[in-house]
């Protein structure tokens, strides 16, 4: 029962956009969890397998949270996390109109920075990378990990909190 | 100042008050530093349209898998088709009626579901219902059959000429052509000719030649002669013991100049052609040549 209609998923024109919507999300959401480019890619395809194959059943509006809950559910019994290798942006790179010394102290917070993000607990490097990177929304994070926006605020909060002592060595 | 005051602040949701607060704490400088820097960090790539061609060569990859599933189902649709057909005709074949036939030279012996006893004798045959056995003892006979029936419910023999019905007895029905003879050898039966209902006592028969009742005997015998390789007859045209002997002997009977209406009483061997071509012969005064399967019955000049 194939409708050409807008509101199903089984069209191949929804489909699409859903994909486009949602994909680097995924991506991102997953590889900031356990730092994995291949699961990450993984989880983007399982994803969509699973929706495409429930597409009759899925609701459009229901979609979003449908492949957030694949992808979050296809590596729950992964425990260990690898080392989350993010790259900086161009931008701050081409300020070389600093001194040298600035440069340097940059790079130095830069490694602090990396390091710090890697011994935070998972559900905050997720939130706080989402946030700073992604640009989501406190209220599209809660959604895409299935908690309250208290829960995402607090989370947020405590990632902060502790990538500064780390940062600053208190 | 709030538990979660930093995400707040992040998302500019403090106030005035609690941000100016805020700026003039000591780590205000450690957080904005954090905050300016992260939000200069990037993930790995990711190629949306290369994801999503990926996904679609995956699927279409996949798509060869159903229709290896195929044949499996058309095996199993095929299967299920003959399942119901060999069901089917099960259920057709057990609803059909049992048919016993004998052939020229042959008696045959047959038991009924009830225990009864069919004696068949040569070219006749007896059909009756299998599934409706218990319910109604019904059979159908062409030719000539002796029956030694189990106590029970009412048991019927039905020809084109009468029905014979009765209640555990041993008796023997002949319908052949014209010829109708029901004979009793134990307990009551009862016949059913022309919508008339006839009681036979043990060692009675009953004869019906072209349509007439002609007599009832009594009989000497406590089962009819042929279940000893005899046939024997009680004032019988000639006609029906040439088609008797033709049946027993399985050799094919003509005539010259005889009048087959002529009254027979007598036996002949069912057994030994030669003596039943005597025994026929002798008593009648005719002659008779036998040419391999061929006899010819003749008046004698």
């Amino acid at each position: 029962m194939k409708t050409e209609n807008n509101d199903n998923i089984c069209n191949d024109k929804v489909f699409s956009d859903i994909f486009k919507a949602n994909s680097k999300t995924i991506f991102n959401y997953i590889y900031y969890k356990f730092g994995n480019e291949e699961k990450a890619h993984d989880a983007v395809q399982e994803a969509f397998v699973k929706l495409w194959e429930n597409c009759a059943k899925v609701t459009p509006q229901k979609a979003k949270s449908f492949v957030y809950t694949v992808a979050n559910n296809l590596y729950l019994n992964v425990i260990k996390a690898e080392k989350v290798r993010l790259k900086y942006a161009d931008k701050t790179l081409k300020t070389t109109h600093e001194t040298p010394e600035f440069i340097m102290e940059e790079g130095e917070f830069k490694i602090k920075l990396d390091n710090a993000l890697n011994s935070l607990p998972e559900n905050q490097r997720v939130t706080f990378l989402l946030n700073r990177i992604d640009g989501k929304k406190y209220k599209e994070i809660a959604e895409i990990e299935g908690v309250s926006v208290k829960a995402i605020e607090k989370r947020m909060h405590l990632a902060l909190k502790s990538l500064r002592e780390k940062i600053d060595g208190i | 100042m709030q538990e979660n005051h930093l995400a707040k602040w992040l998302n500019n949701e403090l106030s005035a008050e609690e941000l100016s607060e805020f700026k003039n704490s000591e780590a205000y400088a450690s957080f904005e530093r954090i905050v300016a820097a992260s939000g200069s960090l990037k993930g790995p790539d990711f190629d949306v349209d290369e994801a999503l061609m990926a996904f679609r060569n995956k699927q279409t990859l996949q798509d060869p898998k159903v229709v290896q599933l195929r044949p499996y189902k058309r095996f199993l649709q095929v299967a299920a088709a003959v399942v119901i057909l060999l069901v089917g005709s099960y259920f057709y074949v057990n609803s059909l009626d049992a048919t016993i036939a004998t052939q020229y030279a042959e008696t045959k012996e047959i038991v009924l579901p009830d225990h009864s006893k069919v004696i068949l004798n040569a070219d006749s045959e007896l059909s009756y219902s299998k599934k409706n056995w218990d319910a109604n003892r019904n059979l159908n006979l062409k030719g000539e059959a002796f029956f030694k029936v189990a106590k029970g419910e009412k048991f019927t023999v039905a020809t084109t000429d009468g029905t014979v019905s009765v209640l555990g007895t041993q008796f023997n029905v002949e319908n052949r052509n014209d010829f109708f003879e029901v004979s009793c050898y134990e307990g009551l039966v009862s016949v059913s000719f022309n919508n008339k209902d006839y009681k036979l006592p043990a060692g009675s028969s009953f004869v019906v030649i072209n349509g007439a009742i002609t007599t009832t005997q009594k009989l000497d015998a406590e089962s009819p002669s042929w279940m000893h390789s005899e046939s024997s007859f009680k004032s019988v045209p000639l006609k029906y013991v040439f088609d008797e002997f033709q049946r027993q002997h399985n050799i094919t009977v003509s005539t010259e100049n005889i009048d087959t209406n002529q009254l027979y009483t007598g036996s002949f061997s069912n057994s030994d052609a030669n003596l039943a071509l005597q025994s026929i012969s002798a008593p009648s005064q005719i002659k008779f040549k036998l040419e391999g399967n061929k006899v010819l019955f003749y008046a004698e000049n």
